[in-house]
């Protein structure tokens, strides 16, 4: 074969590129419009209880993590080989990172949630990118038998309750009850203006009860951002996997075979950037809870 | 206008004018960023990873924009 140039190559490539397309178009003609559902379509359901294609996925995604840990840790030697090594080394950058951010003593506590955390929504999201997934329907109106866990509202929503919980937890556990929860019902300055009026302090009462006022407006404004953090938790995963999935069923429909292959790569990076964002941010509210004010009497 | 072409227009405007603001935040982070980098090219990683976190932040506002214009063509 005789050598060709730089540009002869990619004009070979380019050629390839429009063939594979024509050929895509012609051999697999596409229907009008992907179907497209926001909410998880149920299957079956068992007594009742609908199971859901996300739900099927979630589960396949239990499975392959499971699968994986077990045979990693089957054989376990001192000087790990093999699959024992590679986990190992992803754990330690896991744990590396944790224990950067809430130092040695809490990283290690915060470890196991911030890890599975990471490890769930990145297996989902990454798994979600297989073929199989969204394009093998059953039953009559062609439900998809499997869909990525991250796009169904319910999955992320489960996750950020438990992050908001374990929040609260170590927040009460580290700072004990009462100076936790002066955080957010800081009325102690309020009560102590109002005394000081009554014994006759007009002007100090007064300026107390001003920024007793504001303390306990704080405390509110610290309760509402708590509770919003949920839901925001919840969109950020949500519709960053959703509109991935849109994005990628548009490309499949505009340009078959081609046109989607760069936004795969797009995809696998939000799954990556989005895992890490919703263990980090766990991982940041859990430090904030537990370093304590600093108190100015 | 009748009620479909009012859906398909506030879509158009709630993803159209959601993404402005993320937009130029992450216009003034990569420009930060850069700023950063010429003044000192040896902490690259630490910033590129700060940077695309935060720029990950500011992305996740046009999300929401882009949810609410998922909703009033594919489920309103």
């Amino acid at each position: 074969m005789a050598r060709i140039g730089l540009w002869g190559r990619i004009g070979i490539i380019i050629l390839v590129l429009f063939a594979l397309l024509i050929v895509g178009r012609l051999l697999f003609p596409l229907p009008e419009m992907p179907h497209i559902e926001l909410a998880a379509e149920g299957l079956f359901s068992i007594f009742g209880f609908p199971i859901t294609n996300t739900m099927l996925a979630a589960w396949l995604t239990i499975l392959v993590l499971g699968g994986v840990s077990y045979a990693a840790t089957r054989k376990m030697k001192i000087v790990p080989k093999g699959l024992q090594n590679i986990v190992e080394a992803l754990l330690v950058m896991l744990i590396n990172f944790v224990e950067d951010v809430a130092g040695k003593e809490y990283g290690r506590k915060f470890f196991p949630v911030i890890a599975t955390i990471f490890i769930f929504v990145i297996a989902n999201a990454w798994l979600a990118l297989l073929p199989g997934f969204m394009f093998i329907g059953i039953g009559e109106e062609q439900v998809p038998l499997l869909r990525g866990a991250n796009t169904d509202i319910n999955f992320p929503l489960a996750l950020a309750l438990v992050s908001f919980v374990f929040v609260e937890y170590w927040g009460l556990r580290s700072q004990g009850f009462f100076r936790y929860v002066r955080k957010f019902l800081n009325v102690g300055g309020l009560f102590r203006g109002i005394g000081q009026l009554f014994r006759g302090k007009i002007r100090g009462g007064l300026s107390a009860i001003l920024t007793g006022v504001i303390e306990a407006f704080t405390g509110f404004i610290e309760i509402i951002s708590e509770l919003v953090r949920i839901v925001s938790l919840t969109i950020r995963l949500f519709g960053n996997m959703t509109a991935g999935e849109l994005l990628i069923l548009m490309m499949l429909f505009l340009i078959p075979w081609v046109a989607v292959i760069p936004f795969y790569g797009l995809e696998l990076f939000i799954g990556f950037v989005q895992a890490l964002i919703f263990g980090g941010l766990t991982l940041v509210f859990l430090v904030i809870a537990v370093t304590p004010r600093e108190e100015h009497e | 206008m009748d009620v479909e072409t009012m859906k398909v227009l506030a879509a158009a405007l709630a993803i159209g004018l959601g993404a402005q603001g993320p937009a130029i935040a992450i216009g003034i982070l990569a420009s930060g960023a850069m700023q950063a980098l010429g003044r000192n090219p040896e902490a690259r990683g630490p910033i590129m990873t700060n940077m695309i976190l935060a720029i990950a932040f500011a992305e996740a506002i046009a999300i929401y924009a882009l949810i609410v214009a998922i909703i009033l063509i594919f489920v309103a």
